[in-house]
């Protein structure tokens, strides 16, 4: 273990520094366009009332919200104490239900979802590609053209199209939401098992598109690694094919666990999207809805969590690239 | 009698390109590695010794193809067997193959010791861990490689270490025959010297019983094996011992390689450089009669007409021409006196 | 560079993408000037019409009426109304009603409706029969109502000088109107969309406007990239290590995290099509520099720089003419990525209600959106979506092939 102290250091700080990048940036990006956001915000929200004096109210209070009357560098400090006392304060469209809550509400449902989407995703894309690396001929000639359309489709593309054969023509699965209309969450199975039909077109689409993204790079890194010199000195030396292709699998993964790494971010942006065509009740919807009822806070707060969620998420895999590759600790060591 | 380690009669193997063609880079090459003695093959860049090398081990891989011939190892004729016999019995314990630029023949996730260990267990000899690890780090020490190597992974070791090692990892089965394919030219001076010296340590000590090397570096091979061959297109042009190849070499081509080369061995200080002009022939379509006539300085009209058998020369010496040994070397004696003018 | 282009079109990935690239540009850019319409007119008052040829009911009357007798007109019109399920459920009442099943037969349409006739009472209650259930019974009754007879139907007028209506015209039951003498008729291929327009022109548009926003962003990312990576790669020290730690920081933290702070600040009022792609271009640049970068700090050691330094030539001109000619095509390639990831991003946006105005023009995304919002897929008109997507991911596919093709010619090692 200790031969990883070194390497954990360096992404932990990493993924410190990246997080505080991304809180500035989430800070100072809205406010840095022109005009005062929370006139522009009060004036959207205050259509149609004539009542000067009752807009004036709403600004006032909204600005003292927002602490948009004090200078900068005073705001980001009141909103930092208030992130980390997770106060995001309250959500515009759904007041007076404070922005936590909603988002509370949401998170762990797109944690449920894309988490195990993507590992099952990931990990179905990789074995289909070495295999089609491995065993070439028809296979190989089948899977290549089905990844490659699968990888072009947007990734709201593919739950549409699962949505549309599924749910609305075969009526196997419902069409939107994460349980029944009818139920409220409670702990009975009835409720459990709507959730877990609710949970299966979704849950595809992501897989799908995800295996459709994996495969084809796998079997591209799997193909160069099968032609490699110590392929050939392995065989040479008398060793068996089944131990080589182990030698050649593994090699062959850590890029792409690298390379799931970098592309998380998109992967999850992807993702929320689908959730937004089922209106399955996660972060994607709540984005949605945050942006059609003008909610500033809640657009705010969620954009953090999922950016926070994707640096963990970089931060997790990281950790594990150190351990599955055995150069790493052998690096650290001397 | 010398046991033969390595016999090989008429072996002829082809690639088979991408557009369903035949190049028959080995054609109807026979040699003879005696126990204890070591063989140089020699040549330039796509004359078919890389591919000698390959078709040696009795193993092919797409797009080489066997086609013909023998090959006898240890009195065991490998070149008509199962290829998963050849896998588990011939390859790495009775031939070993060491690779061009043998830095990236090793797996870079897999530590040496664990390699090592991977390479015995594939021969079936039941051998516990602890034994492996005793017999690879006495073999390093003869060799002179430190025994923390063992636990390393390639991406930790030099250049020339990588190389010793691989040269290691391929003796530990105790080959009857070792094949090593232009083991030093990927490497610097001090560390080619010491690559040799490693070979010719391992004769020596008897880890091997027999030694090829390919290079295409011909005066290198004096220093390091007894018989030299020189191929060019396919073919073997010449075989004799090391010191007759270098300093009385009698094929043209063999001829024309010495002096093209700046060599300070003694006795060969005034030979002045010349280049062969011309280019070696397609081997999709080689000419009829001999491959080298079109860039021969001594062609006649009987050079292309019909192919060209080895002629024997005392002491077991060989070559391909037409021109008897005495034209040749009454060629050369003419030739040299020119260029003294 | 003339035979790279030969090879370029030699390759048959590079060529089958580009052709269907091809094809799309050349609708978009012909079928403006054939079709004048304005894409987002509204033509039609009601959701989601469905593709066929509208044909005006009031014209048709003043066309000529041609007689025609075709055999199975009349079959055809009964079954129009008198389906199966029809039939068998006609026989489930007459059968609850007390008729004997042996005496059903459903497969004659004369019985059948004189039974029904005979017997049909709609205050009739029978046994477990829903609410709902007698009223589709009440409903079918009405429509089978002269399904049998031959008469035709007389058109009436109301007069303007008493007021009452006066019969102007009958049509029997075999006249016919050709198509191209009735004055107006529209062809709505794929239908209208949600609000009532045109879908096959807006999507036309659409595709137009998506495509410029994929350039216009492309564009800029890969300016940003290039200028990025060589800077970095070339000076290399310092700068390079700020360069790269900019770059990878943009990595981690998702870009549409970035691109949605960004557009909705904007404000929707500003969000133009071209602002848009800017935003896009602007957040997208990153992993164009990575890959540029490489590759310039691969080649800077290369002999011909080292040359090129040795000769005092500056920076500049050795970057332009020593480094550029080589990464060329790696900046060509990831155009291409750029564009394409440009236009699936303005996608993304839309369906999240943060693309460009929905007033001004459409585009791929805002089709998506409207189709999505008003629940075209549930509802079934998958002309308003399942064209849209089609076209997405044509795009992308053809840019995606025209890559792999590229690849394939620069880098020989990939050709299979």
């Amino acid at each position: 273990m200790k031969g990883y102290r070194k390497y954990f250091l360096n992404k932990m700080l990493w993924f410190v520094v990246t997080l505080v990048a991304a809180f500035i940036l989430n800070f100072i990006l809205p406010r840095l366009m022109p005009g005062d956001p929370v006139a522009a915000i009060v004036s959207r929200l205050a259509q149609g009332m004539s009542n000067s004096t009752g807009v004036q109210a709403i600004y006032e209070q909204y600005t003292e919200l927002f602490g948009t009357n004090k200078p900068m560098l005073e705001q980001f400090f009141i909103y930092m104490k208030n992130v980390v006392r997770g106060d995001f304060g309250f959500s515009f469209s759904q007041y007076p239900r404070p922005v936590s809550e909603v988002i509370k509400a949401s998170i762990w449902w797109t944690i449920a979802l894309q988490f195990p989407a993507i590992i099952v995703g990931w990990i179905i894309g990789n074995s289909l590609g070495a295999l089609a690396a491995y065993l070439k001929g028809g296979f190989d000639k089948v899977l290549m053209p089905v990844s490659i359309f699968v990888s072009n489709l947007p990734a709201f593309g593919m739950a549409v199209i699962l949505l549309v054969i599924f749910a609305v023509n075969l009526k196997w699965f419902p069409t939107s939401g994460g349980y029944g209309f009818d139920l409220i969450p409670n702990m009975s199975w009835k409720f459990l098992w709507s959730v877990i039909v609710h949970y299966q077109l979704p849950f595809w689409s992501i897989v799908a598109i995800t295996i459709g993204g994996q495969a084809i790079g796998m079997r591209s890194m799997a193909i160069y690694e099968l032609n490699a010199d110590y392929v050939k000195y392995s065989r040479f030396m008398g060793i068996k094919d089944r131990k080589i292709i182990g030698y050649v699998f593994r090699n062959a993964m850590l890029p792409q666990v690298t390379g799931l790494a970098l592309s998380i971010g998109t992967m999850v942006g992807g993702a929320l999207v689908a959730e937004i065509i089922f209106s399955y009740p996660g972060l994607g919807t709540t984005l949605l809805s945050g942006v059609m009822g003008q909610d500033y806070p809640l657009i705010s707060a969620a954009t953090l969590i999922i950016t926070a969620m994707v640096l963990i998420a970089n931060f997790l895999i990281e950790i594990l690239y150190g351990f599955i590759d055995p150069r790493i600790k052998a690096a650290q060591s001397d | 009698m010398p046991k033969a380690m390595l016999e090989v009669k008429e072996l002829t193997t082809k690639y088979i390109t991408r557009f369903r063609e035949d190049v028959y880079a080995v054609d109807h090459v026979s040699l003879k590695v005696d126990e204890g003695r070591s063989l140089g093959i020699a040549g330039e860049s796509g004359c078919g010794k890389s591919t000698l090398a390959l078709s040696l081990m009795g193993y092919y891989f797409p797009p080489l193809y066997y086609t013909s011939g023998d090959i006898v190892i240890g009195g065991r004729t490998i070149s008509g067997m199962n290829p998963d016999d050849v896998r588990k019995s011939i390859l790495g314990n009775e031939i070993a193959y060491i690779p061009q630029a043998a830095m990236n023949a090793l797996n870079p996730t897999r530590k040496i010791i664990n390699f090592i260990e991977d390479v015995v267990q594939a021969h079936d000899l039941y051998i516990t861990k602890k034994d492996i690890y005793d017999r690879a780090r006495k073999l390093f020490e003869t060799l002179g490689l430190p025994e923390d190597v063992l636990q390393k992974y390639p991406v930790e070791l030099s250049g020339g270490m990588k190389q010793r090692t691989v040269i290691a990892v391929s003796v530990l089965l105790l080959p009857k025959v070792l094949i090593a394919d232009e083991p030093s030219s990927a490497l610097d001076v001090t560390s080619q010297k010491m690559v040799i010296k490693m070979l010719r340590q391992l004769m020596e000590i008897g880890y091997i019983s027999s030694m090829i090397f390919i290079t295409h570096e011909l005066p290198l091979l004096y220093n390091v094996t007894d018989d030299i061959m020189v191929m060019y297109a396919g073919q073997i042009v010449e075989k004799a011992t090391s010191h007759e190849a270098v300093f009385d070499p009698l094929h043209p081509y063999s001829k024309g390689l010495m002096g093209s080369i700046i060599v300070p061995e003694k006795g060969l200080r005034d030979v002045k450089l010349t280049a062969i002009p011309g280019v070696p022939p397609n081997l999709k379509n080689p000419p009829a009669g001999c491959r080298f006539a079109e860039r021969c300085k001594f062609v006649r009209p009987e050079c292309s007409m019909h192919s060209i058998p080895l002629q024997e020369v005392s002491g077991g010496r060989t070559y391909r021409c037409v021109l008897s040994e005495t034209e040749l070397r009454e060629a050369y004696a003419r030739e040299a006196h020119e260029h003294a003018k | 560079m003339k035979h790279t282009i030969q090879q370029i079109f030699q390759s048959g990935k590079f060529v089958f993408g580009f052709s269907i690239f091809a094809t799309i540009l050349l609708i978009v850019i012909i079928y403006p000037l054939v079709i004048t319409d304005a894409p987002l007119a509204i033509i039609g008052q009601g959701t989601f019409f469905p593709p066929g040829i509208y044909v005006n009911v009031y014209d048709s009357m003043d066309s000529t009426p041609y007689i025609l007798n075709l055999d199975d007109a009349v079959a055809k019109r009964i079954a129009g109304k008198l389906g199966d399920q029809e039939r068998l459920d006609i026989k489930d009442w007459l059968v609850a009603a007390g008729i004997p099943e042996n005496e059903i037969d459903t497969s004659n349409t004369e019985q059948l409706l004189e039974q029904w006739v005979n017997n049909y009472d709609p205050q009739k209650k029978v046994a477990g029969m829903t609410f709902a259930r007698q009223r589709y019974y009440q409903r079918l009754d009405a429509s089978l109502d002269g399904l049998l007879s031959i008469e035709g139907v007389t058109v009436a007028q109301k007069s303007l000088e008493t007021g009452l209506l006066e019969e102007i015209d009958a049509v029997g039951q075999s006249d016919y109107v050709n198509i191209s003498e009735v004055t107006n008729k529209r062809v709505l291929l794929l239908g209208t969309d949600n609000f009532g327009r045109d879908m096959l022109t807006e999507l036309v548009s659409a595709t137009a406007t998506s495509l410029k926003i994929g350039f216009v962003a492309g564009i800029i990312a890969t300016l940003i990239g290039l200028t990025l990576g060589l800077l970095g790669g070339y000076i290399g020290g310092t700068v390079d290590d700020v360069i790269m730690f900019v770059t990878n920081l943009f990595i981690v933290i998702p870009s549409f995290v970035l691109l949605i702070l960004i557009s909705y600040s904007i404000g929707q009022e500003q969000r133009g099509p071209i602002t848009v792609a800017a935003v896009i271009g602007f957040t997208s640049w990153v992993w164009t520099a990575k890959a540029v970068r490489s590759q310039v700090v691969s080649l800077r050691n290369r002999d011909h720089v080292n040359l090129s330094k040795l000769s005092g030539h500056s920076i500049v001109h050795i970057i332009i003419s020593d480094i550029l000619p080589y990464i060329a095509s790696y900046v060509v390639m990831a155009l291409i990525l750029q564009i394409s990831s440009g236009i699936l991003a303005e996608a993304g946006l839309s369906i999240l209600g943060l693309g460009p105005k929905t007033t001004d023009v459409p585009t791929l995304g805002l089709m998506m959106n409207w189709a999505m919002i008003y629940q075209a897929h549930i509802l079934g008109r998958w002309w308003a979506y399942l064209p849209v997507l089609i076209t997405i991911a044509l795009i992308t596919f053809s840019m995606n092939l025209m890559n792999t093709g590229l690849d394939q010619v620069f880098n020989p090692a990939l050709r299979d």
